[in-house]
């Protein structure tokens, strides 16, 4: 294995990001060859973690742009601080500037209220990571614009000029696959598709993310979220929901699962009204024991 | 770069030549990639060389079973891999200009096998059509379409979106804007300009079967195509039943009768057998900028599938997540006792938004419910 690929996993794992090889060779390569990275996967497997253990390991600012439909440009990139404009104006009413003056005054940097994309261009020092979250939730013009952005890392504003980026951030983006995304942006990418883990692999990354938790419940409880995976649910629990799980678990002292500590914490990892009927005529027909031991 | 040996960059060239060749949609830039990619890791490690090329040559998780299969293949002698390298088609090299001519993807490299193997009738000549009794329509059930189509119309006409545009009279103030028309008067807001939400379109695609088994509604069908056609213009519409054609400008037509004319001219399949999976994975290949999220994707077919219902059933998963909603109409669903029971409609269904009956213009007038988006 190439070190730095064997760095870059015992720095994630250091940072409490329980990681495989193809992850940590995806990641080695978006910063050795200067590509974003495109993480697709279930919800809750930990694909919005990379770029933050990734900002960590660069000591470099995290920027997050999360996506939703609609979202657009002002939103995304840059907007005029309007209420600042106009109590500027107002000051400068007696002054004699002419009025290409003043346009250039309040229409300066002073003035831009930078969103994430600009403010990861613009970033000073350290390359930030910029994490563009659940770009799947984006519409397609977006797409097209982000395209643009993330190919020559720079912007033009009609009223300041070309903004180019100094030193390039790592991008991280993120999808739930809730729509196709293009082949452009794929293209333009390193991919990467996360997996729910394996029985053992969340095992550890339970163990190494809530310390003080007992080994009995910690499998019982990786092996409960794993059956559950098998069941056809709605809303499948993923990492995220493992995690939650065993934490509450813990607070509440727990060593093992038993039947009437699962129902009251059902909530903790089903999200779905449906999917909590499906899992509580498992536990009433007793199948809690099979269901919390791992199967082979 | 320097560091990867000249016969490895010639190599990856052909790995990534032969990716294409299944499939993958793969160009230059990505060769370019996979050999900087090599470049970064350990290349005595094969695991290292399979996760690196993995992360820069794969681009969908869908694609990942291939490049392990070819990758076990292509580089199974790790030896001294200019020396021996593997056996590719002369032909490989040729990518087909036209996407809609080449086999798109993997799924439906096959066919040509398949197609021997399966009974599939004759497509009859252009006289099938002129056997329909398409001339004794009446003009009233005619009307009655057109009313009907013209309400379907009414619901995928624009509504307002999220976006903004500048506009003289709107909703709201736009700030920028008018911020920008203060200067002239020293900061005093004499003009306000306004804003309003960009309207938002919603465009219909319709995928009509017109195989023999659907000949019992081949009359209502038609009319209900043409009618739509006519009533709104953001419609396309295709028909198949061995194989796609685009009818949007057929139908475009002053009259029926014309409309049918320029339809016996161009659809030759009529009447034929079905390959629904086939005609749809047609459509994904060769029209990919035809759907979005504000696409209503409408199948009007029996879902009776002599076709590989696997292909059907990835054809329409891709529907599924690029359409805004994917809506398959079915005529034997209005019969009472039916279940959609064919392995065409059982490899559908899972991909459905919306799976609906359309055996009469009752049926059919219910889909203006499921058109808006």
């Amino acid at each position: 294995m190439r070190e730095e690929i064997h760095r870059i996993q015992q720095a994630m794992e250091r940072e409490g990001y329980v990681t495989d090889r193809a992850v940590a060779t995806a990641v080695h390569l978006s910063m050795a060859l200067g590509k974003p990275l495109l993480v697709e996967g279930h919800p809750g497997v930990g694909k919005t973690e990379i770029a933050k253990v990734l900002a960590v390991m660069q000591q470099g600012d995290l920027i997050r742009l999360q996506c939703y439909e609609g979202l657009d440009a002002t939103t995304a990139l840059y907007e005029w601080n309007y209420p600042k404009q106009l109590l500027h104006i107002r000051l400068q009413q007696e002054g004699d500037a002419s009025v290409g003056a003043r346009e250039a005054d309040i229409f300066s940097e002073r003035f831009l209220l930078k969103r994430p994309l600009l403010a990861a261009i613009t970033h000073q020092g350290r390359p930030p990571v910029l994490l563009i979250d659940e770009v799947d939730r984006a519409d397609e013009e977006f797409e097209a614009f982000l395209l643009e952005v993330l190919s020559d890392f720079q912007v033009t504003i009609p009223e300041v000029g070309t903004v180019r980026a100094a030193a390039r951030p790592s991008v991280v983006l993120t999808s739930n696959r809730a729509r196709d995304l293009s082949d452009a942006l794929r293209r333009r990418c390193l991919y990467l598709w996360i997996d729910y883990p394996s029985l053992e692999k969340e095992l550890r990354i339970v163990r190494t993310r809530i310390p003080g938790i007992d080994e009995r419940l910690a499998r019982e409880v990786t092996a409960f979220v794993h059956s559950l995976r098998r069941m056809k649910l709605a809303k499948v629990p993923g990492v995220a929901e493992s995690l939650d799980w065993a934490r509450a678990l813990v607070a509440l002292h727990a060593t093992h699962l038993d039947e009437e500590l699962v129902r009251e914490t059902l909530g903790c990892f089903l999200k779905d009204e449906e999917d909590l009927r499906t899992v509580s005529a498992h536990l009433d027909a007793g199948e809690l024991a099979a269901l919390s031991s791992p199967v082979a | 770069m320097s560091a990867v040996a000249a016969d490895l960059v010639e190599h990856t060239a052909r790995f990534c030549r032969r990716l294409r060749a299944e499939g993958l949609s793969l160009g230059p830039a990505d060769t370019l990639d996979a050999t900087r990619a090599l470049g970064s890791v350990d290349l005595m490690d094969r695991e290292d060389v399979r996760l690196g090329l993995r992360a820069a040559l794969v681009k969908r998780v869908e694609d990942v079973p291939l490049f392990e299969e070819l990758f076990d293949s292509f580089w199974a002698n790790p030896g001294p891999v200019a020396r021996n390298p593997p056996v590719i088609p002369p032909d490989a090299d040729e990518e087909p200009e036209n996407p809609a001519a080449a086999p798109s993807r993997r799924r439906t490299v096959h066919a040509p096998r398949e197609l021997e193997e399966l009974a599939v009738p004759a497509p009859s000549s252009r006289e099938a059509l002129g056997r329909q009794d398409f001339a004794s329509f009446g003009e009233d059930e005619l009307r009655a379409v057109t009313a009907l189509a013209r309400r379907i119309a009414r619901r995928l006409s624009a509504r307002p979106g999220r976006r903004w545009k500048l506009s003289r009279r709107g909703e709201q103030v736009s700030l920028r804007r008018t911020l920008r028309e203060a200067l002239k008067t020293g900061g005093e807001l004499s003009t306000l300009t306004y804003r309003r939400r960009k309207l938002r379109r919603t465009r219909l695609v319709i995928l009509a079967d017109v195989s023999g088994s659907m000949d019992l509604y081949a009359r209502l069908l038609l009319q209900f195509l043409y009618a739509l056609q006519n009533a709104f213009s953001r419609v396309e519409t295709f028909v198949f039943a061995t194989r796609l054609s685009r009818v949007t400008d057929e139908l475009r037509a002053p009259g029926y009768r014309d409309a049918l004319g320029n339809l016996s001219d161009r659809v030759q399949d009529w009447s034929g057998g079905t390959r629904i999976g086939e005609s749809l994975a047609t459509f994904v290949a060769s029209w990919p900028r035809l759907v979005d999220r504000r696409t209503v994707v409408v199948v009007l077919s029996d879902g009776w599938e002599t076709g590989d219902p696997e292909v059907l059933g990835a054809a329409l998963a891709l529907l599924h997540r690029r359409a805004g909603r994917l809506v398959w109409l079915n005529p034997l669903l209005g019969s009472p006792g039916y279940e959609p029971l064919t392995r065409g409609m059982q490899a559908a269904l899972p991909h459905l938004d919306v799976f609906a009956p359309a055996n009469d213009l009752e049926s059919l007038e219910q889909l203006a419910r499921h058109v808006s988006l």
